[in-house]
Protein backbone atom coordinates (compact mmCIF):
# COMPACT_ATOMS: atom_id res chain seq x y z
CA UNK A 1 0.00 0.00 0.00
CA UNK A 2 1.56 3.34 -1.01
CA UNK A 3 1.48 6.62 0.88
CA UNK A 4 -1.28 8.14 -1.25
CA UNK A 5 -3.55 5.16 -0.63
CA UNK A 6 -2.85 5.28 3.10
CA UNK A 7 -3.56 9.04 3.17
CA UNK A 8 -6.85 8.58 1.35
CA UNK A 9 -7.95 5.84 3.72
CA UNK A 10 -6.81 7.80 6.79
CA UNK A 11 -8.87 10.82 5.75
CA UNK A 12 -11.88 8.60 5.11
CA UNK A 13 -11.55 7.09 8.60
CA UNK A 14 -11.12 10.46 10.30
CA UNK A 15 -14.01 12.17 8.45
CA UNK A 16 -16.95 10.78 10.52
CA UNK A 17 -15.41 12.24 13.70
CA UNK A 18 -14.65 15.70 12.34
CA UNK A 19 -16.59 18.55 13.98
CA UNK A 20 -15.12 21.37 11.92
CA UNK A 21 -16.37 20.22 8.50
CA UNK A 22 -14.99 23.33 6.77
CA UNK A 23 -11.44 22.21 7.60
CA UNK A 24 -11.98 19.07 5.48
CA UNK A 25 -11.83 21.16 2.31
CA UNK A 26 -8.16 22.02 2.65
CA UNK A 27 -7.09 18.92 4.55
CA UNK A 28 -3.39 18.11 4.20
CA UNK A 29 -0.65 16.25 6.03
CA UNK A 30 -0.10 19.30 8.24
CA UNK A 31 -3.72 19.45 9.37
CA UNK A 32 -3.98 19.01 13.12
CA UNK A 33 -6.58 16.38 13.96
CA UNK A 34 -7.48 17.90 17.33
CA UNK A 35 -6.88 21.58 16.64
CA UNK A 36 -7.96 22.06 13.01
CA UNK A 37 -10.53 19.32 12.58
CA UNK A 38 -12.07 19.73 16.05
CA UNK A 39 -11.83 16.06 16.97
CA UNK A 40 -11.80 15.56 20.75
CA UNK A 41 -9.27 13.30 22.47
CA UNK A 42 -11.73 10.46 23.14
CA UNK A 43 -12.73 10.37 19.49
CA UNK A 44 -9.04 10.36 18.56
CA UNK A 45 -8.86 7.05 20.42
CA UNK A 46 -11.78 5.81 18.29
CA UNK A 47 -9.91 6.91 15.18
CA UNK A 48 -6.76 5.06 16.24
CA UNK A 49 -8.83 1.92 16.87
CA UNK A 50 -10.41 2.37 13.43
CA UNK A 51 -6.86 2.53 11.97
CA UNK A 52 -6.04 -0.74 13.74
CA UNK A 53 -9.08 -2.46 12.26
CA UNK A 54 -8.75 -1.03 8.78
CA UNK A 55 -5.00 -1.61 8.35
CA UNK A 56 -4.79 -4.72 10.54
CA UNK A 57 -2.11 -3.18 12.75
CA UNK A 58 -1.57 -2.66 16.47
CA UNK A 59 -0.86 0.87 17.71
CA UNK A 60 0.80 1.19 21.12
CA UNK A 61 -0.43 3.82 23.59
CA UNK A 62 2.78 5.82 23.16
CA UNK A 63 2.53 5.71 19.38
CA UNK A 64 -1.11 6.81 19.59
CA UNK A 65 -0.05 9.77 21.73
CA UNK A 66 2.40 10.83 19.02
CA UNK A 67 -0.39 11.32 16.47
CA UNK A 68 -1.13 15.02 16.16
CA UNK A 69 -1.55 15.64 12.44
CA UNK A 70 -2.88 13.67 9.49
CA UNK A 71 0.75 13.30 8.37
CA UNK A 72 1.72 11.75 11.74
CA UNK A 73 -1.01 9.14 11.30
CA UNK A 74 0.02 8.38 7.71
CA UNK A 75 3.71 8.05 8.69
CA UNK A 76 2.93 5.78 11.64
CA UNK A 77 0.64 3.53 9.62
CA UNK A 78 3.17 3.43 6.78
CA UNK A 79 5.78 2.15 9.23
CA UNK A 80 3.45 -0.44 10.78
CA UNK A 81 2.16 -1.90 7.52
CA UNK A 82 5.62 -2.07 5.91
CA UNK B 1 5.39 8.03 33.42
CA UNK B 2 7.17 8.15 36.83
CA UNK B 3 6.14 11.13 38.94
CA UNK B 4 9.08 13.38 39.94
CA UNK B 5 9.78 13.39 43.69
CA UNK B 6 8.90 17.10 43.86
CA UNK B 7 5.40 16.35 42.55
CA UNK B 8 5.03 13.44 44.97
CA UNK B 9 6.06 15.66 47.85
CA UNK B 10 3.72 18.42 46.66
CA UNK B 11 0.78 16.02 46.65
CA UNK B 12 1.61 14.78 50.14
CA UNK B 13 1.85 18.35 51.43
CA UNK B 14 -1.43 19.21 49.71
CA UNK B 15 -3.11 16.20 51.31
CA UNK B 16 -1.84 17.17 54.78
CA UNK B 17 -2.82 20.82 54.37
CA UNK B 18 -6.22 19.88 53.01
CA UNK B 19 -6.80 17.77 56.11
CA UNK B 20 -5.81 20.67 58.37
CA UNK B 21 -7.89 23.04 56.23
CA UNK B 22 -10.84 20.68 56.40
CA UNK B 23 -10.92 21.01 60.20
CA UNK B 24 -11.28 24.78 59.74
CA UNK B 25 -13.29 25.08 56.54
CA UNK B 26 -15.29 21.84 56.62
CA UNK B 27 -17.84 23.24 59.10
CA UNK B 28 -18.10 26.44 57.01
CA UNK B 29 -18.80 24.35 53.90
CA UNK B 30 -21.42 22.29 55.71
CA UNK B 31 -23.04 25.47 57.06
CA UNK B 32 -23.18 27.00 53.56
CA UNK B 33 -24.67 23.79 52.20
CA UNK B 34 -27.30 23.54 54.88
CA UNK B 35 -28.19 27.15 55.74
CA UNK B 36 -27.07 29.47 52.94
CA UNK B 37 -28.21 27.28 50.04
CA UNK B 38 -30.72 25.21 52.04
CA UNK B 39 -29.57 22.02 50.33
CA UNK B 40 -30.56 18.62 51.64
CA UNK B 41 -30.27 15.03 50.47
CA UNK B 42 -32.69 12.15 50.28
CA UNK B 43 -31.83 9.32 52.72
CA UNK B 44 -28.52 10.95 53.63
CA UNK B 45 -27.90 8.84 56.76
CA UNK B 46 -28.39 5.66 54.77
CA UNK B 47 -26.09 6.89 51.99
CA UNK B 48 -23.32 7.80 54.43
CA UNK B 49 -23.60 4.45 56.21
CA UNK B 50 -23.42 2.70 52.83
CA UNK B 51 -20.32 4.67 51.80
CA UNK B 52 -18.64 4.00 55.16
CA UNK B 53 -19.34 0.28 54.74
CA UNK B 54 -18.03 0.32 51.16
CA UNK B 55 -14.80 2.06 52.17
CA UNK B 56 -14.35 -0.41 55.03
CA UNK B 57 -14.85 -3.31 52.62
CA UNK B 58 -12.70 -1.75 49.86
CA UNK B 59 -10.03 0.35 51.60
CA UNK B 60 -7.70 0.67 48.58
CA UNK B 61 -7.75 2.97 45.56
CA UNK B 62 -11.23 3.98 44.54
CA UNK B 63 -12.55 5.73 41.46
CA UNK B 64 -15.86 7.40 42.19
CA UNK B 65 -17.46 7.72 38.76
CA UNK B 66 -20.53 9.89 38.54
CA UNK B 67 -22.77 11.72 36.14
CA UNK B 68 -22.07 15.42 35.71
CA UNK B 69 -24.70 18.16 35.70
CA UNK B 70 -23.39 21.17 37.63
CA UNK B 71 -20.02 22.80 38.29
CA UNK B 72 -20.19 21.83 41.97
CA UNK B 73 -21.18 18.17 41.64
CA UNK B 74 -17.93 17.03 43.29
CA UNK B 75 -18.58 19.19 46.36
CA UNK B 76 -22.22 18.14 46.67
CA UNK B 77 -21.24 14.51 46.22
CA UNK B 78 -18.58 14.74 48.95
CA UNK B 79 -21.02 16.38 51.36
CA UNK B 80 -23.69 13.76 50.71
CA UNK B 81 -21.32 10.78 50.89
CA UNK B 82 -19.77 11.63 54.24
CA UNK B 83 -20.11 13.78 57.33
CA UNK B 84 -17.32 15.98 58.71
CA UNK B 85 -16.64 13.33 61.29
CA UNK B 86 -16.47 10.57 58.65
CA UNK B 87 -13.79 12.44 56.72
CA UNK B 88 -11.82 13.43 59.80
CA UNK B 89 -11.76 9.79 60.89
CA UNK B 90 -11.10 8.38 57.41
CA UNK B 91 -9.27 11.00 55.34
CA UNK B 92 -8.81 8.54 52.46
CA UNK B 93 -12.57 8.57 51.94
CA UNK B 94 -12.61 12.26 51.03
CA UNK B 95 -12.18 12.12 47.27
CA UNK B 96 -9.65 14.05 45.23
CA UNK B 97 -11.24 16.09 42.46
CA UNK B 98 -10.24 16.89 38.90
CA UNK B 99 -11.54 20.37 38.06
CA UNK B 100 -10.84 21.97 34.73
CA UNK B 101 -8.30 24.79 34.89
CA UNK B 102 -10.50 27.06 32.76
CA UNK B 103 -13.41 26.88 35.21
CA UNK B 104 -11.70 27.11 38.57
CA UNK B 105 -8.17 28.46 38.30
CA UNK B 106 -8.74 32.05 37.14
CA UNK B 107 -9.04 33.55 40.62
CA UNK B 108 -6.66 33.07 43.54
CA UNK B 109 -9.53 32.52 45.97
CA UNK B 110 -10.81 29.60 43.89
CA UNK B 111 -7.28 28.28 43.47
CA UNK B 112 -6.97 28.16 47.25
CA UNK B 113 -10.34 26.44 47.59
CA UNK B 114 -9.28 23.89 44.98
CA UNK B 115 -5.93 23.33 46.64
CA UNK B 116 -7.48 22.73 50.04
CA UNK B 117 -10.29 20.75 48.44
CA UNK B 118 -7.82 18.15 47.17
CA UNK B 119 -7.94 19.07 43.52
CA UNK B 120 -5.65 18.01 40.72
CA UNK B 121 -6.28 20.51 37.91
CA UNK B 122 -6.83 19.14 34.43
CA UNK B 123 -6.79 20.96 31.13
CA UNK B 124 -9.03 20.08 28.22
CA UNK B 125 -6.99 19.69 25.05
CA UNK B 126 -3.72 19.37 26.98
CA UNK B 127 -0.66 17.98 25.24
CA UNK B 128 -0.03 14.23 25.68
CA UNK B 129 2.89 15.10 27.99
CA UNK B 130 0.71 17.29 30.23
CA UNK B 131 -2.03 14.67 30.23
CA UNK B 132 0.50 12.03 31.27
CA UNK B 133 1.69 14.17 34.16
CA UNK B 134 -1.89 14.59 35.40
CA UNK B 135 -2.46 10.84 35.05
CA UNK B 136 0.74 10.18 37.00
CA UNK B 137 -0.56 12.41 39.80
CA UNK B 138 -3.87 10.54 39.85
CA UNK B 139 -1.98 7.26 39.82
CA UNK B 140 0.09 8.39 42.80
CA UNK B 141 -2.84 9.38 45.02
CA UNK B 142 -4.75 6.24 44.09
CA UNK B 143 -1.72 4.08 44.86
CA UNK B 144 -1.71 5.56 48.33
CA UNK B 145 -5.26 4.25 48.84
CA UNK B 146 -7.16 7.49 48.26
CA UNK B 147 -10.34 8.01 46.28
CA UNK B 148 -10.72 10.17 43.18
CA UNK B 149 -14.02 11.60 41.94
CA UNK B 150 -14.14 11.47 38.16
CA UNK B 151 -16.79 12.20 35.55
CA UNK B 152 -16.60 9.43 32.94
CA UNK B 153 -18.56 11.45 30.40
CA UNK B 154 -15.68 13.96 30.41
CA UNK B 155 -18.12 16.88 30.32
CA UNK B 156 -21.39 18.04 31.79
CA UNK B 157 -24.56 16.54 30.30
CA UNK B 158 -26.02 19.50 28.41
CA UNK B 159 -29.40 17.84 27.91
CA UNK B 160 -29.55 16.71 31.53
CA UNK B 161 -29.13 13.02 30.72
CA UNK B 162 -26.07 10.76 30.79
CA UNK B 163 -24.44 10.77 27.36
CA UNK B 164 -23.63 7.14 26.61
CA UNK B 165 -22.55 7.85 23.02
CA UNK B 166 -19.96 10.62 23.18
CA UNK B 167 -17.95 10.07 26.34
CA UNK B 168 -14.30 10.19 27.38
CA UNK B 169 -12.08 7.14 27.94
CA UNK B 170 -10.16 8.59 30.89
CA UNK B 171 -11.64 6.16 33.41
CA UNK B 172 -10.62 3.20 31.28
CA UNK B 173 -7.11 4.59 30.86
CA UNK B 174 -6.78 4.99 34.63
CA UNK B 175 -8.06 1.44 35.16
CA UNK B 176 -5.52 0.19 32.62
CA UNK B 177 -2.78 1.77 34.72
CA UNK B 178 -4.16 0.76 38.11
CA UNK B 179 -6.04 -2.51 37.66
CA UNK B 180 -6.50 -2.90 41.43
CA UNK B 181 -8.57 0.31 41.61
CA UNK B 182 -12.20 -0.27 42.51
CA UNK B 183 -15.00 1.55 40.73
CA UNK B 184 -17.91 3.10 42.56
CA UNK B 185 -20.60 4.33 40.17
CA UNK B 186 -22.67 7.22 41.49
CA UNK B 187 -25.80 8.85 40.17
CA UNK B 188 -26.42 12.32 41.65
CA UNK B 189 -29.30 14.59 40.72
CA UNK B 190 -31.36 17.37 42.19
CA UNK B 191 -34.87 16.08 42.81
CA UNK B 192 -36.60 19.46 42.90
CA UNK B 193 -35.02 21.19 39.90
CA UNK B 194 -32.39 18.76 38.57
CA UNK B 195 -30.85 19.02 35.11
CA UNK B 196 -27.91 20.91 33.64
CA UNK B 197 -26.88 24.13 35.41
CA UNK B 198 -23.77 25.93 36.61
CA UNK B 199 -25.00 25.84 40.18
CA UNK B 200 -27.93 24.00 41.79
CA UNK B 201 -30.88 26.19 42.76
CA UNK B 202 -31.40 27.21 46.38
CA UNK B 203 -33.45 24.64 48.27
CA UNK B 204 -32.40 21.75 46.04
CA UNK B 205 -32.79 18.25 47.46
CA UNK B 206 -30.29 15.74 46.12
CA UNK B 207 -30.75 12.11 45.26
CA UNK B 208 -27.66 9.89 45.26
CA UNK B 209 -27.41 6.25 44.38
CA UNK B 210 -24.17 4.22 44.38
CA UNK B 211 -23.14 0.82 43.07
CA UNK B 212 -19.76 -0.93 42.98
CA UNK B 213 -18.72 -2.16 39.56
CA UNK B 214 -15.92 -4.43 38.35
CA UNK B 215 -15.60 -3.65 34.66
CA UNK B 216 -13.96 -6.40 32.62
CA UNK B 217 -12.39 -6.64 29.19
CA UNK B 218 -10.26 -9.24 27.43
CA UNK B 219 -8.84 -6.55 25.14
CA UNK B 220 -5.65 -4.57 25.72
CA UNK B 221 -4.52 -0.96 25.58
CA UNK B 222 -6.82 1.66 24.11
CA UNK B 223 -9.48 -0.90 23.18
CA UNK B 224 -9.60 -2.07 26.80
CA UNK B 225 -9.82 1.54 28.00
CA UNK B 226 -12.79 2.07 25.70
CA UNK B 227 -14.52 -1.16 26.85
CA UNK B 228 -14.07 -0.36 30.54
CA UNK B 229 -15.22 3.25 30.15
CA UNK B 230 -18.29 2.11 28.21
CA UNK B 231 -19.25 -0.30 31.00
CA UNK B 232 -18.95 2.43 33.64
CA UNK B 233 -21.05 4.88 31.61
CA UNK B 234 -23.63 2.17 30.86
CA UNK B 235 -24.00 1.48 34.58
CA UNK B 236 -24.51 5.15 35.40
CA UNK B 237 -27.03 5.37 32.57
CA UNK B 238 -28.92 2.39 34.05
CA UNK B 239 -28.90 4.10 37.46
CA UNK B 240 -30.38 7.19 35.80
CA UNK B 241 -33.16 5.03 34.34
CA UNK B 242 -33.79 3.64 37.86
CA UNK B 243 -34.07 7.19 39.20
CA UNK B 244 -36.61 8.31 36.61
CA UNK B 245 -38.70 5.19 36.91
CA UNK B 246 -38.76 5.52 40.73
CA UNK B 247 -39.80 9.18 40.40
CA UNK B 248 -42.49 8.35 37.83
CA UNK B 249 -43.94 5.53 39.93
CA UNK B 250 -43.97 7.64 43.08
CA UNK B 251 -41.59 5.30 44.91
CA UNK B 252 -39.19 8.22 45.24
CA UNK B 253 -40.71 11.51 46.30
CA UNK B 254 -39.81 14.83 47.88
CA UNK B 255 -40.84 15.38 51.52
CA UNK B 256 -43.83 17.40 50.31
CA UNK B 257 -44.98 14.38 48.31
CA UNK B 258 -44.06 15.74 44.85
Amino acid sequence: MNEAEITEKVIALITPYVKNRDALVGISKDTSILGDLGVNSARLVDIVLAFEDAFNIEVSDDAADSITTVGDAVALIGKLVA
Amino acid sequence: MPLPWTSRLALRVQRALSYAGFVLFGPVLMALYRFRFRFSAHAVKQIRAEYRALRAAHPGPLLICSNHLTLVDSIIQAVVLGSLWDYLKHPASLPWNLPEVKNFYQRWSWRLVCYLGRCIPVQRGASPQQAKLVQARMHYVLDRGDAIAIFPEGKRSRDGRVDDRDFSYGVGQLLNQIPKAQVLCVYLRGMRFGGFADFPKIGERFYLQMQMLSPQSAAKGLRRARDLSAQVVARIKAMEADYFSARASGQLALPDGR
